[in-house]
């Protein structure tokens, strides 16, 4: 019930805690590589991969036999975009193997995959062993599963630099599978909230460590009232935003991602994590002052990738209008604040 | 398979039966008694029968145990009840301190002849008290309490004044901090001890501080050689600063800290659903607000559950309430925006403004009652290590 712990007030030891370590070790380790590395686009890590697939650890989901479900996941996704590792995880492990899995069909059983919902702004598709076109038809999808090297690859890359590509496939055996397509959103949209928690908690780390250091005045930053009640907001919207995205994870972890509860609970969180990004971004470039805006300070790669993040698999103002209609339709709008309206409740 | 989401919502199946069963008493007593729902009703609502009739129902005393007339039950049943309470807007005030400070007070400090004495009445929902903790000169730095309490024969002269306690006037018993030894400026939080005063003891006198609503809730207490004798020393000689604030976490992160304006929030979504047609952007504005609550309410119960299994969780808490309060706040303005696009003549708009203007009026205690939320993030920061 605690999968998501960490942040700046410390985890809670559960049975989790081993992976939390093992995923934080891989994760710094791909970080202290790249300093004085990263850039625009920063490319995929293929060291960080190969780290994560020697630990078992890129197809927790889609493998039965893995010992893993969407509680582990969630500890790997956090725990990487906490150290901002460019690698499509989530890609790979939550959305391609399930879309071909759904579809019946066969992708690479090693290295790392990716989805196109459309064909821009595709994750890491150059670096993909496979990727796997998931195409909108009505409520279901077109599906096709496409080698990078037979698409035609525009290089391209999001706000917190990781690639995004766009992609031109001239041809392709689709198959159509029925009733996948809120599935397929909901599991992206829940997939990047683990990663936005991740982000969030690494963007007030950053700042506890930055105004802790940094003097002016003759005292660090951090001696301020003003600004330790800064930090203190801000560790209050990541910890709401880390209960939302907890109720997601055991939402998906209890009843399967295709349930009432998943479909409740992601709709909450994206519309939490939506409000609460931009403001623990600002706060946390206000209190950087100048040096977080530029290229060579690691704020950025937690920052923007936390807003490009949110921004996908629907946006916040889509999730509020989904909430709010779920709200005007409930008998008992206060069966909803609980968790149990519309057959979402235990 | 454990089901985590409903334990996140507080809802397995033996809360959802609570759960359940406070609703059916709430709904037939409104229906019998005619009491109104109302906003900030722990603070403001004291309906003595009601409360009566609560722990007659064998909703109050959750926590107390069964030999003190309780029902022995957990934290999170009581947090079960509490909310139930709250969202449904029913008249708590008389009942609330006794039942969610002294009672678990009583329990950790309390002699066993005090909780023979106190805990059946309590439990049984006709016993009421205040909290005496505030000062003039001791406001947010409770610290700076000076009232004094000096050893007599069998007990205790108490002399100095009290403000901001709530309820008071109509309490059985106030709890009170006082120093038993003088102010030592090195170790500000020694010298505390909590005694219990029968609000009918000689030389005290109640008067009303009255709020800018015209209510009287509050009040200052003076006390003039005020005699308690030893039976209604609470706790240990020395050790009241540790026994007021080391329980601070289960208040702080509570319900109360985020469903004030429950009420309100919920007649509204229900007057919009009932209009014919909701914009996509009022209906937007509807799951903004909900999100809020709903994520603050997740944070709350994965406190409340921590707390239950015996986690310290000071900054946390501290949070919930710095969260909540604002949030509570800040929704008497949206609620008022989302009222406009609701028809003049629409079932249920008028009771929805009364709700809104009253919440307004309320607004600005949220973040100040029980330590401001300035002093709450000073405290989070430290967590933080910055302070």
């Amino acid at each position: 019930m605690t999968v998501l712990s960490g942040g700046v007030f410390g985890s809670t030891a559960d049975d989790l805690t081993d992976l939390r370590a093992l995923v934080d070790d891989i994760g710094a380790r791909s970080f202290e590589s790249r300093i004085g590395h990263r850039g625009l686009p920063d490319p995929f890590d293929r060291i960080a991969w190969g780290h994560l697939e020697e630990a078992g650890l890129t197809r927790l989901d889609s493998v039965a036999d893995s010992g893993g479900g969407p509680a582990e996941v969630a500890v790997v996704l956090r725990a990487l975009a906490r150290h901002a590792v460019s690698v499509p995880a989530a890609e790979t492990d939550v959305l391609a193997c399930w879309v071909a899995r759904r579809a019946g069909l066969e992708v690479p059983e090693t290295g790392p995959l990716t989805i196109a919902t459309t064909f821009d702004a595709v994750p890491y598709a150059c670096d993909a062993a496979a990727v796997v076109l998931a195409l909108t038809d009505g409520d279901g999808l077109r599906v096709a599963i496409c080698d990078p090297a037979e698409l035609s690859i525009t290089k391209g890359h999001n706000g917190g630099g990781e690639p995004r590509d766009g992609v031109i496939a001239t041809s392709g055996a689709f198959v159509t599978i029925e009733d996948a397509a809120a599935e397929l959103t909901r599991r992206g949209a829940w997939a990047r909230c683990m990663q936005v928690i991740g982000a969030l908690d690494a963007a007030v780390e950053f700042s506890v460590a930055h105004t802790r250091e940094r003097e002016q005045f003759g005292r660090p930053l951090s001696a301020f009232q003003v600004v330790q009640h800064s930090l203190a907001a801000m560790a209050g919207d990541v910890e709401r935003a880390r209960a939302a995205a907890n109720l997601a994870v055991v939402a998906a972890a209890d009843h399967g991602f295709d349930s009432p509860q998943a479909d409740y609970a992601v709709t909450v969180a994206k519309v939490t994590l939506g409000r609460v990004v931009p403001a623990v971004v600002t706060s946390a470039h206000q209190l950087h002052a100048a040096i977080g805006v530029t290229i060579e300070h690691r704020l950025w790669l937690v920052t923007q990738r936390a807003r490009s993040w949110i921004g996908e698999f629907g946006d916040t103002a889509h999730y509020a209008l989904r909430l709010g209609r779920l709200a005007l339709a409930a008998d008992d709008p206060w069966d909803l604040i609980t968790g149990n309206a519309s057959g979402s409740g235990s | 398979m454990a089901d985590d989401f409903a334990a996140l919502c507080a809802n397995e199946p033996e809360l959802a039966t609570l759960r359940g069963a406070l609703r059916e008493f709430l709904a037939a007593d409104r229906a019998e008694f005619g009491w109104q729902q109302s906003v900030d009703a722990w603070l403001s609502k004291w309906d003595e029968p009601f409360s009566a009739r609560l722990g007659d129902a064998g909703f109050l005393g959750l926590t107390i145990p069964i030999e003190y007339g309780g029902r022995g039950l957990g934290h999170l049943h009581r947090y079960v009840v509490t909310e139930e309470l709250l969202a449904c807007g029913a008249p708590v005030a008389a009942h609330w301190i006794a039942d969610r400070q002294v009672g678990p007070g009583l329990l950790s400090y309390g002699t066993e002849e005090q909780r023979e004495r106190i805990l059946p009445k309590i439990a049984a929902g006709r016993y009421f008290s205040a909290i005496g903790m505030s000062e003039p000169q001791a406001g947010s730095d409770l610290a700076a309490a000076a009232m004094k309490a000096v050893r007599t024969d069998g007990g205790w002269i108490l002399s100095g004044k009290k403000v901001w306690t709530s309820g008071a006037h109509l309490a059985h018993q106030v709890v009170v901090l006082a120093r038993t030894s003088p102010m030592d400026s090195a170790h500000r939080h020694t010298g505390f001890s909590q005694f219990i005063v029968p609000t009918d003891s000689p030389g005290l006198e109640i008067s009303p501080i009255v709020l800018l609503t015209g209510e009287h809730h509050f009040n200052e207490i003076a006390f003039d050689e005020v005699f308690i004798d030893d039976t209604n020393l609470l706790g240990k000689e020395g050790d009241g600063w540790r026994q007021v604030t080391s329980e601070l976490s289960f208040e702080r992160s509570g319900p109360e800290r985020i469903l004030s304006t429950a009420p309100m929030i919920t007649a509204l979504v229900r007057v919009l659903a009932g209009q014919s047609e909701v914009d996509d952007h009022t209906a937007a504005a509807v799951g903004d607000l909900l999100a809020q609550l709903i994520s603050l309410r997740q944070l709350s119960v994965s406190v409340a559950r921590a707390l239950a299994d015996g986690r310290p969780q000071v900054n946390e808490a501290a949070l919930v309430k710095d969260l909540g309060t604002r949030f509570e706040q800040e929704s008497v303005q949206l609620a008022a925006d989302l009222l406009s696009y609701v028809d003049t003549d629409a079932p249920g708009r008028a009771a929805v403004a009364d709700l809104v203007e009253v919440a307004g009026l309320h607004a600005p205690m949220f973040t100040l009652r029980g330590g401001t939320n300035e002093v709450l993030r000073g405290m989070v920061a430290k967590g933080m290590g910055v302070r």
